[in-house]
């Protein structure tokens, strides 16, 4: 145990309050890697640290200060040490898991010169074949939200997951376009920044018809400059969400 | 790594995996000697080996490699028993060649 802490310290930077127990593939977790040397692993671009998986034991190492298993989930294959209790090692030894079983594994993942492995905290067999299946999709789940964003339009999304014919429409092959194309401006909108997420959200809550909102009023109404307004706008209008009405300077929000 | 892979798979997915190893999670609908037949959204043939303990009706989960003839040879074989979600499984497999950057290598 004290092994895995230290290891994670180095390679993380001890933050341990930003620490999220992320659901994830073996796969992802072969191909983690570190933006920059020093800045940890990361999966999505996110840095991971505390990760759960699910995979069945392909061997089983033991060794001085761990058991060192292989779990493979159909995605990869990953080496998972399990550091042993010295001050429990009387009490018979460590469970061990027999191979083929279903483990789940909770742990931090570490890469020590070069190869990386997850130090575990906690395994435990897998009593429900089906949760096996949950897991896949619980990571795919987290995948999808780190990468395009929480699910557009509420209950779509979570219908997603369930229904294979909902899905179709949910999990839209790699292509990021047509995936934001069916779900409509909110899904549009996360590509903007944060001012321009704002601003519409403003210029939906003031509904000034036909007429639109002019810059100046939004600027007093936001409390942002005009300068920073128009900055948003401008992108609000590549995105064809808003359109100019009076002059160049007053928008609408494009309804359909 | 590559080579560890197996993707989840249902039969309607084996004609594009021939030659390569698979996992598939189905229901036993017969058995005979060293043969048996699983349903997974179609069914499939898998031929055992020796130390496959299968129960009709039961669930399986089957890692094999995958004939021309869009049978198994199966490696290894796991009894899931009763209470396997099929349309889980299916769904899975579903999602997971829609998701190919967490699951496959290609």
């Amino acid at each position: 145990m004290g092994g895995s802490t230290q290891q994670g310290s180095q390679g993380g930077g001890s933050k341990f309050a930003d620490d999220t127990l992320r659901p994830v593939t073996i796969k992802q977790l072969v191909e983690s890697d570190e933006p920059y040397p020093g800045a940890g692993l990361a999966v999505d671009g996110i840095p991971v640290t505390q990760v759960t998986l699910i995979g069945q034991v392909r061997s089983v190492k033991p060794q001085a200060t761990n058991v060192t298993y292989q779990i493979d989930d159909g995605t990869g294959v990953i080496d998972v040490k399990k550091w042993v209790d010295a001050e429990r090692a009387d009490s018979g030894a460590t469970a061990q898991f027999a191979p083929d079983t279903y483990v789940r594994v909770f742990g931090r993942l570490t890469q020590f010169s070069g190869k990386k492995h997850v130090g575990a905290h906690f395994i435990r067999t897998i009593e429900d074949f089906n949760e096996v299946n949950y897991h896949l999709l619980d990571a795919t789940y987290v995948h999808l939200y780190l990468t395009k964003g929480a699910a557009g339009g509420g209950g779509g999304g979570g219908g997603g997951v369930g229904g294979d014919a909902a899905g179709d429409g949910m999990f839209v092959d790699g292509g990021n376009g047509a995936a934001r194309q069916s779900a409509g401006g909110p899904a549009r909108l996360k590509m903007c920044g944060r001012n321009a997420q704002s601003l519409f959200a403003y210029m939906q809550r003031m509904a000034a018809g036909d007429e639109g909102c002019n810059i100046h009023a939004i600027s007093q109404g936001m409390g942002m400059s005009t300068r920073d307004v128009m900055a948003a706008a401008d992108e609000l209008l590549g995105h064809g969400m808003i359109y100019t009405t009076l002059d160049d300077e007053t928008w609408a929000v494009l309804d359909y | 790594m590559e080579g560890a892979a197996t993707p989840r798979v249902t039969a309607s997915y084996l004609s594009s995996y021939i030659g390569k190893n698979v996992i598939v999670v189905g229901k036993v609908i017969q058995l005979r000697g060293d043969e048996a037949t699983l349903d997974a959204e179609g069914s499939i043939n898998a031929h055992l080996n020796r130390d496959a303990h299968l129960a009709v009706g039961n669930g399986v989960q089957v890692i094999g490699k995958v004939n021309p003839d869009l049978s198994i040879k199966v490696l290894t074989s796991l009894d899931l028993g009763q209470g396997v979600d099929y349309n889980l499984a299916n769904t899975v497999a579903e999602i997971a060649h829609q998701q190919r950057s967490i699951f496959f290598y290609d």
